[in-house]
């Protein structure tokens, strides 16, 4: 398996951050009698569910194969809704200058299309996006909006394949194969042993051949929670990628569930997205 | 003059006949280093190297597919004339388009299909963003539901379907265009598995075209080429009917062949479609000198019956006009060195190799050969009882001559005519190419471009990039709404089957954030609006999509012309168009305009071809010019030396303007190199005419003897060169068919020029010529 030149100088600060936070992980001799589906679902958890809420200002850098960059800058908030796997977003746009105030509201449920909503300030309109397709790209980057906000567990059957180190990292290697047509007929993803963050992970495309790369370089404990705090999805075969990195990031702060409503998206709440 | 004895090229054939196996042993060798280089072949199909790497507009063409990540398109038009938007039909569509993307090179998110696209609808206050067949429908009222609104949306409309409801098409990018041959061969093998019985595919695009002639190239060399070494063969001998010649003149073709196409390969060329053509043009030109050679010789055997003596005496009067008549065919393909098209250059110059080895093997292998048969075998197939060969051939030659001497005002005065109408046709020239035609009339290519360019808007890419001076510009709404505009007036020309851009995108979500408001159809006047609908365009699909269109400064602009015809003329045709839009409206400052795609390239190559070739004629006619004059000493010999096959020319091509054939990439190709074969004739007749008329100083004597054993000679040597080419054209491409149809006929005007127009001239102002030349 080829690895990116990235990840082995990543490693050092990677492992130290990771000693550090052992202590505060799932206990460690589970995982190994895990089934696979349950490495994927804890993945799940420590990815997309961590904290009840959460606050982030994100940077995307799209960067073309000739170089040219285009910069998406937007603060992210998320909530998870009590007692179930639903979950909302709240995005909004500071950056680029001419999409300023542009925002975002997602509503995702478990086994069923998400809900979202967009506001177009320069027309002052709301409109529903009725996306069938989870495949399309988020904002024009390299991720879709299954990799921001999670594909259900179910939909895809799990394998443990082997367990490896990656840089230093006992992983699990864990395949996973669409139950029904998608855009990657295969994925295989390096499952960090003790966060149960994905450390990398490989979308194979109907011509069998690799499409995308995901990896995570650097994760913090913020707030108690391992996060990954700069990424990349990297189009293989368009030699463009896109790298995200995660500023201000705050875990339990009890956002009011009056933010993830449509009325917010015209008025953002001035207090969270500074 | 006459250095008998001590003439250099003489001694090469003493030393031919003095030690013939040895010779004819070292050439095979030689022959076998050269074959060896063959095993090293590679093979290059792509018209865009006609260009330079780096001319101006291939370099530009490459930025463009870069920067705006556009690929090569393979086309593919499914058509059911019992209406395709049934159900069933459209299962097997959307699996055979499940089965596509599976194919190796194959773009997957960049494909354009019913099931990979995205339409974006609107009701009530709800973008609704699907694939524009997401699901298939199950019954008729849902398959009409969904051709309607495939109808409305005016990026899909004439794109995936036809208006008239029989086809749907797939736009399949792909990532290398030499290997769409192959992409192209698996398509359809999954077409055929998929789709019902009554329902057709065509397969469509430049990149097909291009891949499937370099294929179909390969097939005619291994076909055409030995067609014509055996139609060669069979005239020979039935002009001669001596079985004796054709192992001589066979070998001399060949290793030509050999020696010129190993030393390409050998030095590291690709063969190119051009290339491809040399076995096929070297042939016939090979075996000029050998018919010469073995005419004289079987003359001198038939009067001596001595091999070594009827060889050696036999050749005397052909050394110079060999020489000459070599040196000036090779000149003229080397002249094509002077263009500034890399695969011309290289055929031009390995064909003037190749006839360079020809002439050696004309003067050492043919006589040496001849020499190791045995004179048992020479007399019983030379000395047959009635001992004339071809009577009604020598007949015709000769009363030609006859008639020419006799009438010679009348030939005179016809030659002035037909020079008139040579010129006169000549200005009809319509210079014009497309790859597409490169394939004859009923070939699949030819009906897929007809069936999906009617059906279709169309298949020829051309793209117009439009250039801001700072950043940010395109988005503004003043240069948006003017995009908008050139688009509507390309549209107005029927040859432009649809335009796209990033105007389209904003008006498209424009109208469903209004859903569905026609008024609302336009772009906005806010250059914050235009920014935020890109955006929310971009995340509504795939990425790709925008970047197709504009720029990540957003200083470029890129606007797809589709075109339903990819002549060249079209495409000049269309950029005249927007020259003239542009005239009238003068666009918002500081924006620039340039063209690129397939279509356009093919356009400038063509244009670069044509400057070419016109130089290497101009070229080709002062070397040859020079080379008579070298020869003959005397400007006015050389000046008649040159007439026939000016005459010849300027009929060959009063033809084709006459004819309304298109000049094209293989028309001009043969210019340059018609002159050097065309003179051929003229340089035989005029040396010895004139070492004839030194002798007997009487013109009409001379002229009898001229259309005794040299005007058969040049007679023979028209009918195998023109015949020979003829195997041509049964290729199924139409660059082999124009070659073989055109060189028949140069190389007949140029024997009728020379047979009738030279002894008429040397009539009316002969004891001038000769006088001065005489002694």
């Amino acid at each position: 398996m080829s690895r990116s030149r990235e990840n082995t100088d990543l490693s050092r600060p990677l492992r130290s951050v990771i000693f550090a936070t052992l202590p505060l992980l799932v206990l460690p001799q589970a995982a190994s009698s895990a089934t696979a589906a349950e490495v994927v679902e804890k993945s799940h958890q420590a990815f997309y569910y961590a904290g009840a809420d959460m606050k982030a200002r994100v940077t995307m850098e799209l960067i073309a194969a000739n170089g040219r960059k285009r910069t998406r800058v937007l603060t992210m908030l998320r909530r998870n809704e009590t007692g179930g796997r639903e979950q909302r977003y709240f995005m909004y746009f500071h950056q680029p200058g001419d999409v300023r105030a542009t925002t975002f509201l997602v509503w995702t449920y478990p086994g069923k299309d998400d809900d979202r909503w967009v506001f177009i300030p320069a027309v002052n309109m709301v409109r529903r996006l009725a996306a069938s397709d989870s495949r399309s790209s988020f904002v024009g980057s390299d991720f879709n909006y299954e990799d921001v906000s999670g594909r259900d567990v179910e939909s895809d059957t799990h394998t443990l394949v082997r367990e490896e180190e990656l840089d230093g990292v006992p992983c699990y290697v864990i395949r996973s194969v669409p139950k029904t047509s998608a855009e990657y007929v295969r994925k295989l993803a390096w499952i960090d042993k003790s966060t149960f963050l994905p450390k990398r992970e490989e979308y194979y495309d109907s011509q069998k051949e690799l499409a995308r790369v995901f990896t995570a370089h650097v994760v913090e404990v913020v707030g108690g929670y391992p996060t990954v705090v700069k990424r990349t999805m990297e189009d293989v075969k368009r030699a463009h990628r896109t790298e995200v990195t995660f500023e201000q990031i705050e875990y339990e702060m009890g956002l009011p569930e009056g933010i993830f409503t449509q009325r917010s998206l015209q008025q953002p709440p001035r207090k969270w997205i500074q | 003059m006459n250095i008998k004895g001590s003439n250099p090229l003489e001694k090469l054939t003493r030393i031919a006949l003095d030690h013939p196996r040895k010779v004819i042993a070292f050439a095979i060798i030689l022959t076998a280093a050269f074959a060896f280089q063959f095993r090293s072949i590679s093979i290059d199909t792509d018209p865009e190297n006609m260009l330079e790497p780096d001319q101006s507009e291939r370099v530009f063409y490459n930025s463009v597919k870069r920067d705006f990540g556009v690929h090569d398109l393979i086309v593919v038009g499914l058509v059911d004339q019992q209406g395709i938007f049934r159900p069933d039909s459209l299962q097997r569509i959307s699996r055979a388009t499940a089965e596509i993307l599976k194919i190796p090179g194959v773009i997957i998110p960049d494909v354009v299909s019913l099931t990979t696209t995205d339409n974006i609808t609107s009701a009530g206050g709800l973008l609704d963003i699907h694939p524009v067949m997401g699901e298939v429908p199950q019954n008729p009222a849902e398959s009409s539901r969904l051709r309607a609104e495939m109808a409305e949306n005016p990026f899909l409309h004439e794109k995936l379907a036809s208006t008239d409801g029989t086809g749907v098409a797939l736009y399949i990018p792909i990532r290398e265009k030499n290997q769409s041959y192959r992409i192209a061969q698996q398509i359809q093998s999954v077409l055929k598995d998929h789709l019902l019985p009554g329902q057709s595919y065509h397969l469509a695009g430049l990149p097909v075209a291009e891949d499937t002639f370099g294929h179909q190239m390969f097939l005619q060399m291994a076909v055409t080429a030995p067609l014509a070494f055996c139609c060669i063969l069979l005239l020979v001998f039935l002009l001669f009917r001596k079985s004796a010649f054709l192992l001589p003149i066979g070998l001399d073709a060949m290793l030509a062949v050999i020696w010129a196409m190993g030393l390409l390969i050998g030095t590291g060329h690709t063969v190119h479609i051009m290339s491809s053509m040399i076995p096929v043009f070297l042939m016939p030109i090979a075996i000029t000198d050998d018919i010469h050679v073995l005419s004289a010789f079987y003359d001198r055997y038939r009067e001596t019956g001595d091999k070594r003596r009827a060889l050696l005496e036999g050749m005397v009067p052909l050394y110079r006009p060999m020489l000459f008549t070599s040196l000036t065919t090779a000149a003229g393909f080397a002249s094509l060195a002077l263009t500034d098209i890399p695969p011309v250059r290289v055929f031009g110059l390995f064909v003037a190799f190749g006839i360079i080895a020809a002439w050696l093997f004309s003067m050492t292998v043919v006589p040496a050969t001849v020499s190791l048969m045995s004179e048992e075998r020479l007399r019983r197939s030379l000395l047959p009882p009635q001992g004339d060969s071809a009577p009604l051939l020598d007949r015709l030659v000769r009363s030609v001559g006859r008639f020419a001497f006799a009438r010679y005002r009348l030939v005179l005065l016809l030659g002035m005519a037909l020079l008139l109408l040579g010129v006169l046709g000549v200005q009809r020239i319509q210079v014009n190419d497309n790859p597409v035609r490169w394939f004859k009339e009923a070939h699949p290519i030819r009906l897929a471009d007809s069936v999906v360019n009617r059906l279709f808007g169309g298949t020829y890419m051309a793209y117009l990039v439009i250039e801001g001076e700072r950043p940010e510009q395109i988005k503004q709404p003043d240069v948006m709404a003017y995009i908008a505009q050139i688009q509507t007036h390309l549209e107005r020309d029927e040859l432009v089957g649809k335009t796209s851009s990033v105007a389209d995108i904003v008006k498209r979500i424009n109208l469903v954030l209004h859903d569905g408001d026609r008024s609302y159809h336009e772009v906005p006047e806010r250059a914050d609006a235009i920014g935020q609908f890109l955006f929310l365009f971009q995340s509504s699909g795939d990425p790709d999509d925008l970047d197709n269109f504009i720029d990540y400064d957003a200083q470029r602009a890129n606007v797809w012309v589709q075109l339903k015809g990819g002549d060249n003329q079209q495409m000049s045709a269309i950029e005249r168009r927007l020259d003239e839009f542009l005239a009238f409206n003068p666009p918002p400052s500081g924006l620039k305009f340039r063209w690129s795609g397939l279509t356009y390239i093919n356009r400038i190559w063509q244009d670069l071809m044509v400057v070419g070739m016109l130089k290497a004629v101009l070229g080709s006619f002062v070397v040859v010019f020079l080379l008579m004059l070298l020869q003959f000493r005397s400007l006015w010999m050389a000046a008649l030396a040159m007439l026939p096959l000016s005459l010849a020319i300027l009929l060959s091509y009063g033809l084709i303007g006459w004819v309304g054939k298109d000049y094209d990439m293989p028309i001009a190709v043969c210019s340059s190199l018609a002159l050097g074969l065309a003179v051929d004739y003229a340089i035989h007749f005029l040396d010895r005419f004139r070492k004839h008329y030194r002798l007997s100083g009487d013109l009409g004597e001379t002229n009898e003897y001229m259309f005794g054993e040299p005007g058969r000679a040049i007679g023979r040597n028209a009918v195998v060169i023109s015949l020979g080419f003829l195997p041509l054209m049964l290729s199924s491409l139409t660059p082999y068919v124009t070659v073989g149809l055109f060189f028949a006929t140069l190389m007949l005007f140029s024997t009728i020029a020379t047979l009738l127009l030279l002894p008429a001239i040397l009539r009316a102002a002969g004891r001038r010529i000769a006088g001065r030349v005489g002694v």
